[in-house]
């Protein structure tokens, strides 16, 4: 890991890169069009940690965001089976005459949240949105075994859906939109015997699904303050596994894998970083190394790569580089409410 | 996670980046024109068969090609046609899983596609496609999971996954996904008891084999090092949840007799058997049942409690542990013994037996069955004496004026083995346990890269699981051997790999605090009585400066009345809620950071001297509105008394919440808290004078 002495916060640079990014995507991510609202997220939420906001026009965005939202027909036709939540894309957005149409504009979890938090990092009041038919359809995604599908249509269904669903509710501060104890059932059954979740039951620990399983638990209120402080037991899922699985994915090159054995990730030095900082056991990390190596995967084009000695930055690794070195306290970076993935300024 | 775009090319490919997305932004057009008008002919599915091959992400695409496939397939009547249709699918998503194998929607199309159940699955294409992707990415969570899939969906019998986990393990030992595949299977095949899978002993010296060659092949390779602790963990721990401790001890003598001059008359100023029980006064008389794991269940009819005193009255067993999970390894009842009327001598005799039980259960769901049997008795008297705390504790305690053991005082009075378990069962269990164990040591310690940090841990860890069983048995010689060994492989790890350094620590606290405790002799060096005027002579540990992080084996700590933590490195000191008996605790000049650290104390109904000065608190506050259970505000109805009462006096209730909760939860006569940031905050002191009006000195001063 380089000489430590030059390694210097580029922060400057970051902001260009987002900045580009916010106005116009490279043709590399056409194959993105359909999350467009994340690729939007990345970058707003990069920019508001950089403390940068007022590069973008908040307003604009507002009212961009809100075009893909999709309401019901009529106010209490909310019922049907129907996802109204927001489009990730204008290519997903289909306004038809029917709602039996299955073409009918397809919402998603992931984009439903994205839109939230991009109106909350700008300071859109999200009291504005009418959440009623938002919530109640939302409800509807959830499967038996608690745990979400993110489209109405039917898709794959894992943790990443529950924690979205999870911080939809904790954004429009209403809880009516999810069963949280089925929830938290699904969660725990994701937990494996090493103490990380995989991102459905029986599956391979993994950085981002444990993350969202911490994360999903804590914003439903069933993770306790300084939970580190009392390992022996926590509510349900097992802390001291859990905590040692988090512990030993930090490498010697000072980041995070994600799942054993594979090469350290920026973006996981926030997903691992940011579940050690819910439980209260942040400090059990290496801060000196951790933020060596995110210091070191910075490009020189602003932003941050994926791995080390990595050419070129992508938009969502420079994001969760920044979220990183916020978790670290770094000179120039907001704090972040970890667990929503907003600035805490914006909660 | 979601969306994860890949790594840009090069930027002189930046030409055709542009030229192959504006062929996606047309395709993307057209095939959105059709799924919008329904149209579902061989040319529009040829386009959408396009875009998806280049950009499987369009999950839009996928959803019109169900649409499509469904409403085509309403058209068609001869299988074959129906299987042509299917293979167009399968076809798509190959291609798909091609360009991005970790494409999330390829993968759910396929999967869709086969629970559609139209025509007989051809598996050997399906393990054949998932042979091609595991050879490119052997680590694919998503060819892994499709896998388990695949197999649950055809019935293979999980032995023949179990095979083929060890066929991708021979090509490479580093491979973790088919290890962890290894483990799931194993855990199964075990608990339903399949055919050559009923012996977990058998089984696990195979593993232990397999894993060990791995691990001397390639001792840097991290993979094997986890599934070898897997091994470890289910190897080391008994299979049924037992009883380890328990206060008052089998033939405990309790009395109260808090006035010096009683007690001088009796000629036995000090035993661990028979003990001055300050709780009595409180008119409480606390039981605590100290298990090796987490249990629940414990109830009246669960265990039974028989005493000349209790009549009639159910007895309820309580989970001493900060959350409410039900699961504990410490239990409580608190028998009442104030309302009673008592002449001086009498004597009161209580029996507590648990039988088998199917109500007491581990987490992990075993029931206890390792019946015990025991008693104690106790005499309340003077319990009039002495009515109020300030007039127990006249003057401030001290911390340095504690008497060595006397010496007619013999080891033999702790009951450390207090329950004699002599389960024919668990001796023989242990027996394999240890071999198993010390075979494994053996080969470790032969392992000739003594610098790999897993090496290291791995044999810290075995050492700990023998040092574990030998605890069942008397062989606490070996055990301090094993104690002492792995306490320097700590502080080799803490040198060697200091990223996990705080990890390391309190490791090393745990292994150090049962070293001290293990066996009599290192632990009287510890030991010594308290004599206060006015007081009773007090069980006094002395566990100081020893660079502790957290506290470990409370178990063997039940009976002591007065704690001496200073000068530790502590930042958490769960597990002390288990000392019912303490009165006074010195936790002076550590690391603890915050009053929600200090919950366990708000269990101790004997609390009244606390020295906390020179700790962290309130150094670094904690953001309320992130936390959505404990806020006070929007949970703790209990509190809210406390909170109005704080609010009176002006108290800044948002920023002193942790303190109003702990200090509301504890009765304290005197209180230390200089040396914190706290301390210098406005009000803190006219909040605890507040919440503990019982307080007569804080910080070495009168309050009154």
């Amino acid at each position: 890991m380089g000489e430590p002495e030059r390694l210097e916060f580029a922060r400057e640079r970051h902001v260009l890169f987002l900045e580009a990014m916010a106005s116009e995507l490279p043709g590399n991510y056409a194959p993105q069009e359909v999350n467009h609202l994340t690729l939007a997220y990345f970058a707003v939420a990069g920019l508001s940690l950089l403390r940068e906001l007022d590069r973008v026009n908040k307003d604009q965005i507002a009212k961009w965001i809100l075009s893909f939202q999709v309401h019901p027909e009529m106010d209490n036709e909310f019922d049907n089976g129907h996802f109204y939540g927001f489009c990730g894309s204008r290519t997903t957005q289909f306004p038809s005459t029917s709602v039996k149409d299955p073409c009918y504009s397809v919402s998603h979890l992931a984009s439903t949240y994205s839109a939230l938090a991009i109106l909350k990092i700008i300071g859109y009041d999200v009291a504005n949105i009418d959440s009623k038919a938002l919530l109640s359809s939302m409800k509807k995604l959830q499967q038996p075994d608690g745990s979400f599908m993110p489209t109405h249509i039917g898709a794959e269904t894992d943790l990443r859906f529950v924690y979205c669903a999870a911080a939809i509710c904790s954004m429009l501060k209403d809880w009516t939109g999810m069963d949280k104890e089925k929830a938290k059932q699904y969660i725990l059954n994701c937990q494996s015997y090493d103490g990380g979740f995989g991102l459905v039951p029986g599956s391979e620990s993994h950085g981002g699904g444990t993350f969202c399983a911490v994360a999903a638990l804590c914003l439903m209120g069933f993770i306790q303050v300084d939970l580190a402080s009392n390992l022996q037991e926590s509510t349900s899922i097992d802390i001291c596994l859990l905590l040692e699985w988090c512990v030993q994915r930090q490498e010697e090159d000072g980041g995070f894998q994600g799942r054993r054995n594979k090469l350290s990730d920026t973006c996981y030095a926030f997903w691992i970083g940011g579940v050690l900082k819910i439980i209260g056991a942040y400090h059990f990390i290496d801060h000196g190394a951790l933020r060596g190596f995110l210091l070191s995967c910075q490009s020189p084009y602003g932003g941050f790569t994926k791995l080390l000695y990595d050419q070129y930055p992508d938009i969502y690794h420079s994001y969760y580089g920044l979220a990183a070195l916020s978790l670290l306290e770094e000179d120039g970076l907001e704090p972040l409410c970890v667990e929503l993935g907003i600035l805490s300024a914006a909660l | 996670m979601h969306g994860r775009p890949r790594r840009p090319d090069k930027p002189e490919d930046a030409a055709a980046a542009e030229a192959k997305a504006a062929k996606l932004r047309d395709l993307q057009t057209q095939v959105l024109r059709n799924h919008h008008s329904h149209t579902y002919s061989k040319e529009a599915l040829g386009l959408s068969f396009k875009l998806l091959e280049l950009n499987p992400e369009a999950y839009t695409a996928w959803n019109y090609r169900k649409l499509a496939f469904q409403h085509n397939l309403g058209e068609l009547s001869e299988l074959e046609a129906i299987k042509s249709s299917i293979d167009d699918e399968l076809r798509v998503v190959e291609l798909a899983l091609r360009q991005n194998p970790k494409s999330y929607g390829a993968w759910y199309h396929r999967k869709w596609l086969l629970n559609q159940k139209l025509a007989p699955v051809d598996f050997k294409r399906e393990f054949g496609l998932l042979d091609k992707l595991l050879k490119v990415d052997a680590r694919n969570f998503h060819g892994w999971n499709y896998r388990r899939f695949l197999a649950k969906f055809m019935g293979v019998p999980e032995e023949e996954e179990l095979k083929y986990t060890m066929d991708k393990i021979s090509d490479n030992f580093s491979n973790y996904s088919a290890w962890h595949n290894r483990s799931i299977l194993l855990s199964n095949l075990l608990t339903q008891q399949k055919k050559g899978f009923e012996s977990k002993q058998k089984i696990f010296s195979e593993e232990f084999e397999l894993v060990t060659q791995a691990l001397f092949t390639d001792p840097s390779d991290q993979s094997g090092w986890f599934y070898h602790l897997w091994l470890l963990a289910q190897t080391s721990s008994p299979e049924n949840p037992q009883l380890i401790a328990l206060w008052p001890s089998n033939g405990a003598k309790l009395s109260l007799s808090s006035v010096r001059e009683a007690n001088d008359k009796q000629n036995t100023p000090f035993s661990f058997s028979s003990i001055c029980c300050y709780s009595l006064k409180e008119g409480i008389l606390p039981i605590v049942l100290f298990f090796n794991e987490p249990v629940k269940g414990l109830t009246p009819s669960s265990v039974s409690l028989n005493s000349d005193l209790v009549v009639g009255k159910d007895i309820q067993w309580r989970p001493l542990s900060v959350t409410n999970s039900g699961h504990s390894n410490c239990w409580v009842t608190y028998l009442e013994v104030s309302n009673l009327e008592y002449c001086s001598s009498q004597q009161f005799s209580v029996e507590i037996s648990i039988p088998n039980t199917d109500d007491i259960v581990s987490r992990s769901g075993s029931i206890y069955n390792c019946p015990v049997n025991f008693t104690f008795t106790f005499e309340p008297n003077n319990i009039d004496s002495i009515t109020k705390d300030t007039d127990l504790i006249h003057d401030p305690i001290s911390w340095d004026c504690s008497e060595p053991l006397p010496s007619h005082v013999k080891p033999s009075c702790i009951h450390f083995d207090q329950l004699k378990i002599t389960n024919a069962l668990i001796q023989e269990e242990s027996k394999w346990h240890l071999e198993r164990l010390s075979d494994e040591l053996d080969l470790f310690r032969e392992l000739p890269d003594d610098n790999s940090k897993f090496a290291k841990l791995t044999l810290a860890r075995l050492l700990l699981a023998c040092a574990a069983i030998k605890s069942r048995g008397s062989s606490l010689i070996e055990r301090r051997g094993y104690c002492e060994e792995a306490l320097g492989l700590f502080n080799d790890l803490i040198c060697l790999d200091p990223s996990h350094k705080r990890y390391y620590e309190d490791e090393r606290s745990l292994v150090l605090m049962d070293q001290l405790t293990c066996n009599m002799e290192s632990f009287m060096k510890y030991c010594s009585v308290q004599v206060l005027p006015n007081l009773a002579p007090l069980n006094h540990v002395q566990l100081c400066r020893l660079s502790l992080t957290r506290i470990g084996f409370v178990e063997r700590l039940l009976w002591v009345q007065m704690l001496d933590l200073s000068h530790n490195n502590l930042r958490s000191i769960e597990g002390l809620e288990a000392l019912q008996h303490l009165i006074c605790l010195n936790v002076s000049n550590n690391q603890i950071s915050s009053f929600t650290a200090l919950k366990p104390l708000t269990e101790m109904l004997s609390l009244k001297v606390l020295d906390l000065s020179f700790n962290k608190i309130g150094a670094h506050p904690i953001n309320t509105t992130r936390y959505v259970c404990p806020s006070p505000f929007s949970h703790k109805v209990e509190a809210c008394e406390a909170f109005e009462e704080c609010q009176k006096k002006h108290i800044n209730v948002e920023e002193f919440w942790d303190a109003i909760l702990f200090f509301k939860h504890v009765n304290l006569v005197q209180l230390g808290f200089e040396g914190n940031a706290i301390a210098n905050k406005e009000n803190f002191r006219t909040l605890v004078v507040t919440l503990n009006p019982s307080i007569k000195w804080l910080d070495g001063a009168c309050v009154h």
